[in-house]
C-alpha cells in the first residue's frame, strides 16, 4: 500500500515535542543533577532544608485536602443529576461549565474581594473571615473548580448502574444504606477514584491560586520553584525543586490514568437510566428542599467571586464608575512597563488562537495515531506524548528559560515560544477531547469509505474529520481557555511588549490597584464566556 | 465478474495462525465462509478486501495478484457486520458516496443511486438519516451503497446477524436474488449453518485458522470429510465402530463399510428410518412441528432418529418399548483435527 504521507505524519509531533518538551526537562535534570558529574548535591540540599520540606508536605497535604472538600461538595451533586429532573436542572448543569473556562487569576481576584480583609464577607459579619491568606482560601477555590468533574464523572457513571443489579441486592433483603454501600458504592467507585485522581493532580500543580491566595507561608512546591527562579534567580534550588514535583507527579499522574482505564472501562455499559422528573409534591417536600440548598449552594459558590469582580469594577466607594476602566486604558496609573492594556488584550487573544491551531493539529494528529495505527514502538509513541500532561507550567517555563537562553537556539523572549509554551501545556486537554470522539467513530466506517473508493486521506477528510467535528471545537476552546489563562510560564518567559491580561492584571493586584485588576479581570471574563457559550452550543460531552 | 483465489494464504497475530492453501470463488458464484467465531473468516474476508496483508501468499481477481493493491483501488463492494453507514449523511448521500469519488457526472449519479434505491425496495428513503432507519433498512442502504459502484466482488461480513429472526430470513432471501440477477461474485461471512445452506452456491466450512471443506451445501451435509464439519452443520449420528469382513456391527445394525479395523460412521437424524423390530429401546422423545425426534439406545450407543409424523409405524400415545431401526444411508469420516 501506498502509505507514504502516513509514515511521514508520526515525525512532526515527534519532533515537536522534542523541542519543546523533552529539550527543556533535560535542561532541567542537567541543572539539577549535574556538577561535572551526575550529583545529588542540590536535592538533598532542598531535602534537608526545612523550609523547603514544610513545602513538599504542604503540597501533598493541601492537594489531599482540596480532593476532599472536593467531594464533599460534588457528591451530592452527582447524586442529584443521575436520580432527579428539576426545574432549573439545565441551568445548573451549565454554571457547572464555567468554572473550566474561567482563569484562575480572576477567580482568586474574586477571593480576594470575597473574603478580604474590607470584602462582602467581612462588612457582612463585621470581622475578618480569616480565610484569605491561609489553607482555607487555597481549598475552596481548588473545589470551585474541581467539584464540577467530581459531578459530572460520578452522574455519568451512577446512570449506567444496571438497575437489575440494586433490584436483585433489594430481593435479598439489602437496603437503605446497606444498599448503597455494598452495592452502588463499589460500583461509582471508578468514577469517584478518577475524579478524585484528577483532582489531586490539578491541586499538586495549581500555580495562581497558591501564590496568590496562599502567600509566603502557604507557598506550594510550584510556588516554591517560581520564587527560588525569579525572585532569588537560584537555578540549581529551582530545578531541584522541579525534579522532586516531576517524579512525585509521574506517580501521580500514572494512578490517573489508570484509574481514567477504569472508568472508560465502567463507562461502556450500555444501560443508561433517566433521571425521574420530580412531582410537584416531592418538589415541595424535603426531597425538593435539599436539592434547593445544594442548587444555591452551588450558584452562591460559583457567581459570587465572578459577581464580587463585576461590581468591584463598577464601583468606587460605593457609587457608580467606569473610573476603574478608565484607568485600565489611560498610561499614568499603568504598572504594566512597555505595554499597555490594549495591546495586553491584542496578545492574549493572538497568543489564544495561534495556541488553538497548534495545539488542534498536534492533538488531532497524535490522536489519529493513537487510536486508528499499528506499528512497532507504538507504546513508547503513546508514553512519549502522554507524559507532557504530568509536567506543571512553571517546571516548563524553568526548562524554556535553560534551554533556550543560548545559541542554537536562543529563543526566549521571541513571542512563539509563548505560544509553543501554552501549546504544550494545552494539547494534553485537546488531545482527551478529540480522543474521546475519535474512539467512538467505528473504525469500519472509515473500512467502508476506503472499500467505495476513498484512499486514507479522503476517508479521513470526508468522513471522520466531519465526525469528530464537535470533539475538535471544543478542544480547540479548551486550548483558547488555557492559553488565556495561563500565567506561570508565560510570565517567566515573555517580555514586556508580549504582556496578556493575566499578566496585567498580576501587575495589577501586585500593585495593589483591586479596582483596575477587576476591570481587566471583567474584559478577562467577556472572551472566557464566549468560549463558555460556544462549548453549552456543540453539546458535546466535555469530559 | 472476477474470480477469485487465494493461494498459499498465511497470517499471523499474536497466537492466532490463519492458513489457507488454496481457496476460488467461481465467476458469479456464491461462496460461504462459514464457522464458529474466532475461526478466522472474517479475517479472511478482510484480506480478501485489503484491510489485512497476509504474510504470505497471494489473492488473485482473475489471474493479476493484487496483495498490494489498496482496498480504495479494489473496486469491491463490502457490507459490514454493524453496517457502517455514515451518520452525518443522508441515505442519498451514503449511495453516491463511492459514486462522488469516482467523479461521475451528477445525472449519472442521480440516476444510478435511484436504481440501487429501487433494487433493494428503499424507493423514498433518500433523505432520511441512517439513525432513522431499522435494521432491516439500514442493512438495505449498506447492501444498496456496495452494489452502486458496480463492484467486481461483493463481500458481506455476517450482514444478517443483528437483525431479528423474522427479517433476517426474508433479507436473506433478497440478498440471494439481487446476487443472481446481477451476477455478481460474492463472499459472505456467517457462523449460521441455515443461513449458509439457504443462500450458498458452495460453502467452505473453517475451524481454527483452516478450511476443513468445501463443497456445495447438500454434499456437506450428507458427505462431510469429518466430525468437525459434520457436528457444525447439524445434527449427527457418529458410531465409532469395529470393522470386520467388511462390515461394522452394533447388535444387529450393521453398515457395509468395505474395510476393516475401527471406522467413524456418519449419518443425519433423517436417514433412520423407524419400523417395528427390536433393535432399539427408545430413551427419550420430542416433538418438532410436524415431525418426531427419537432418542434410541442401540446397544449403549444412543442414536438419533427424526421422522415426520405420518412415517412411524406406531401411535406417539402408544409408544412401543422397542423399535426396529434402519439406516439407508451413511458415509465414512475422516480423522478431525
Amino acid at each position: 500500500m501506498k502509505m507514504k504521507w502516513r509514515n511521514f505524519i508520526v515525525f512532526p509531533p515527534l519532533i515537536f515535542l522534542f523541542l519543546f518538551f523533552y529539550f527543556p526537562l533535560i535542561s532541567i535534570l542537567k541543572e539539577g543533577l549535574w556538577d561535572n558529574g551526575i550529583t545529588l548535591k542540590y536535592i538533598l540540599q532542598v531535602i534537608s532544608n526545612s523550609y523547603h520540606r514544610r513545602v513538599i508536605f504542604f503540597t501533598l497535604w493541601q492537594a489531599l485536602a482540596s480532593t476532599l472538600l472536593t467531594l464533599l461538595l460534588g457528591l451530592p451533586g452527582a447524586y442529584i443529576f443521575a436520580k432527579y429532573d428539576f426545574p432549573g436542572k439545565g441551568i445548573l448543569k451549565a454554571l457547572l461549565t464555567v468554572p473550566f473556562v474561567m482563569p484562575s487569576i480572576m477567580v482568586a481576584l474574586g477571593f480576594i474581594l470575597l473574603f478580604g480583609r474590607s470584602g462582602v464577607i467581612a462588612q457582612l459579619i463585621g470581622r475578618d473571615p480569616g480565610i484569605l491568606y491561609s489553607w482555607k482560601a487555597i481549598l475552596l477555590a481548588h473545589a470551585f473548580y474541581n467539584f464540577p468533574v467530581v459531578v459530572r464523572m460520578v452522574s455519568s457513571l451512577w446512570q449506567r448502574i444496571n438497575p437489575h443489579y440494586e433490584e436483585a441486592a433489594l430481593s435479598l433483603g439489602a437496603r437503605g444504606f446497606t444498599l448503597f454501600r455494598k452495592v452502588t458504592l463499589p460500583m461509582l467507585m471508578p468514577a469517584i477514584f478518577a475524579s478524585s485522581m484528577l483532582t489531586f493532580v490539578f491541586c499538586f500543580l495549581s500555580f495562581s491560586i497558591p501564590l496568590i491566595l496562599g502567600g509566603y507561608q502557604y507557598a506550594t512546591i510550584e510556588v516554591d520553584i517560581f520564587t527560588a527562579i525569579m525572585t532569588l534567580l537560584d537555578f540549581k534550588t529551582g530545578a531541584a525543586l522541579a525534579i522532586i514535583q516531576i517524579s512525585l507527579s509521574f506517580v501521580f499522574m500514572y494512578l490517573y490514568l489508570k484509574s481514567l482505564d477504569l472508568y472508560a472501562k465502567a463507562e461502556e455499559q450500555r444501560v443508561f437510566r433517566k433521571p425521574v422528573s420530580l412531582t410537584l409534591r416531592e418538589l415541595l417536600s424535603i426531597k425538593g428542599a435539599l436539592i434547593a440548598v445544594y442548587s444555591s449552594v452551588v450558584f452562591l459558590f460559583i457567581l459570587s467571586p465572578l459577581i464580587a469582580v463585576v461590581y468591584h469594577s463598577f464601583t468606587y466607594g460605593g457609587r457608580f464608575t467606569l473610573e476603574w476602566y478608565r484607568r485600565v486604558f489611560s498610561p499614568e496609573y499603568n504598572p504594566i512597563f512597555g505595554a499597555n492594556s490594549i495591546t495586553a488584550i491584542r496578545n492574549s487573544l493572538f497568543f489564544g488562537f495561534s495556541t488553538v491551531i497548534f495545539s488542534v493539529l498536534l492533538a488531532l494528529s497524535i490522536a489519529y495515531i493513537m487510536y486508528r495505527w499499528e506499528f512497532g514502538g507504538k507504546n513508547i509513541f503513546d508514553a512519549l506524548v502522554m507524559l507532557p500532561l504530568a509536567s506543571s507550567a512553571i517546571t516548563l517555563g524553568l526548562g524554556y528559560i535553560r534551554a533556550f537562553h543560548k545559541p542554537p537556539l536562543n529563543l526566549l523572549g521571541t513571542w512563539y515560544l509563548i505560544v509553543f509554551a501554552h501549546t504544550i501545556i494545552a494539547y494534553p486537554f485537546v488531545l482527551r477531547a478529540i480522543s474521546t470522539v475519535l474512539k467512538k467513530i467505528k473504525p469500519s466506517l472509515k473500512e467502508a469509505a476506503m472499500s467505495l473508493g476513498a484512499n486514507e486521506l479522503k476517508a479521513f477528510l470526508k468522513v471522520e474529520l466531519p465526525l469528530a467535528f464537535g470533539g475538535i471545537v471544543v478542544g480547540a476552546i479548551f486550548a483558547f481557555a488555557m492559553s488565556i489563562a495561563e500565567l506561570g510560564a508565560t510570565y517567566m518567559i515573555y517580555k514586556p511588549e508580549y504582556t496578556t491580561i493575566t499578566i496585567a492584571i498580576y501587575r495589577f493586584l501586585g500593585s495593589r490597584q483591586f479596582g483596575p485588576a477587576s476591570a481587566m479581570s471583567v474584559i478577562l471574563m467577556l472572551v472566557s464566556t464566549i468560549a463558555f457559550i460556544l462549548i453549552e452550543r456543540t453539546g458535546e460531552e466535555i469530559w | 465478474m472476477v474470480r477469485l483465489r487465494l493461494e498459499d494464504i498465511e497470517f499471523k497475530q499474536d497466537d492466532f495462525r490463519l492458513y489457507i492453501p488454496f481457496l476460488e470463488a467461481k465467476q458469479g458464484e456464491f461462496l460461504t465462509l462459514l464457522g464458529p467465531s474466532g475461526c478466522g473468516k472474517t479475517t479472511t474476508l478482510r484480506i480478501i478486501a485489503g484491510f489485512e496483508k497476509p504474510d504470505k501468499g497471494r489473492v488473485y481477481f482473475d489471474d493479476t495478484v493484487v496483495n498490494d493493491v489498496p482496498p480504495y483501488e479494489r473496486n469491491i463492494g463490502i457490507v459490514f457486520q454493524d453496517y457502517a453507514l455514515f451518520p452525518h449523511m443522508t441515505v442519498y448521500d451514503n449511495i453516491s458516496f463511492g459514486l462522488k469519488l469516482r467523479k461521475l457526472p451528477k445525472e449519472e449519479i442521480r440516476r444510478r443511486v435511484s436504481w440501487a434505491l429501487e433494487l433493494v425496495g428503499l424507493k423514498g428513503f433518500e433523505d432520511r438519516y441512517p439513525e432513522q432507519l431499522s435494521g432491516g433498512q439500514q442493512q438495505r442502504v449498506a447492501l444498496a451503497r456496495a452494489l452502486v459502484i458496480e463492484p467486481q466482488l461483493l463481500l458481506l461480513d455476517e450482514p444478517l446477524s443483528n437483525l431479528d429472526a423474522k427479517i433476517r430470513e426474508r433479507l436473506r432471501g433478497e440478498v440471494k436474488r439481487i446476487q443472481k440477477e446481477l451476477g455478481i461474485t460474492t463472499i459472505y461471512v456467517t457462523h449460521d449453518q441455515e443461513e449458509a445452506m439457504a443462500i450458498s452456491d458452495r460453502i467452505a466450512v473453517m475451524s481454527v485458522g483452516r478450511i476443513e471443506q468445501v463443497g456445495n451445501p447438500l454434499h456437506l451435509y450428507y458427505n462431510p470429510k469429518n466430525e468437525f464439519v459434520a457436528k457444525f452443520l447439524g445434527l449427527s449420528n457418529i458410531l465409532e465402530v469395529n470393522a470386520e469382513g467388511g462390515k461394522a456391527c452394533i447388535g444387529s445394525l450393521c453398515f457395509e463399510v468395505k474395510t476393516e479395523g475401527r471406522v467413524k460412521i456418519f449419518f443425519r437424524p433423517e436417514s433412520v428410518y423407524v419400523e417395528e423390530g427390536d433393535t432399539g429401546e427408545i430413551v427419550d422423545y420430542e416433538l418438532l412441528p410436524g415431525r418426531i425426534r427419537l432418542k434410541i439406545d442401540v446397544e449403549g450407543n444412543l442414536i438419533i432418529a427424526e421422522r415426520f409424523l405420518d412415517e412411524i409405524p406406531f401411535s406417539i400415545k402408544k409408544m412401543p418399548k422397542k423399535v426396529g431401526i434402519r439406516v439407508k444411508s451413511f458415509s465414512i469420516l475422516g480423522s478431525s483435527p
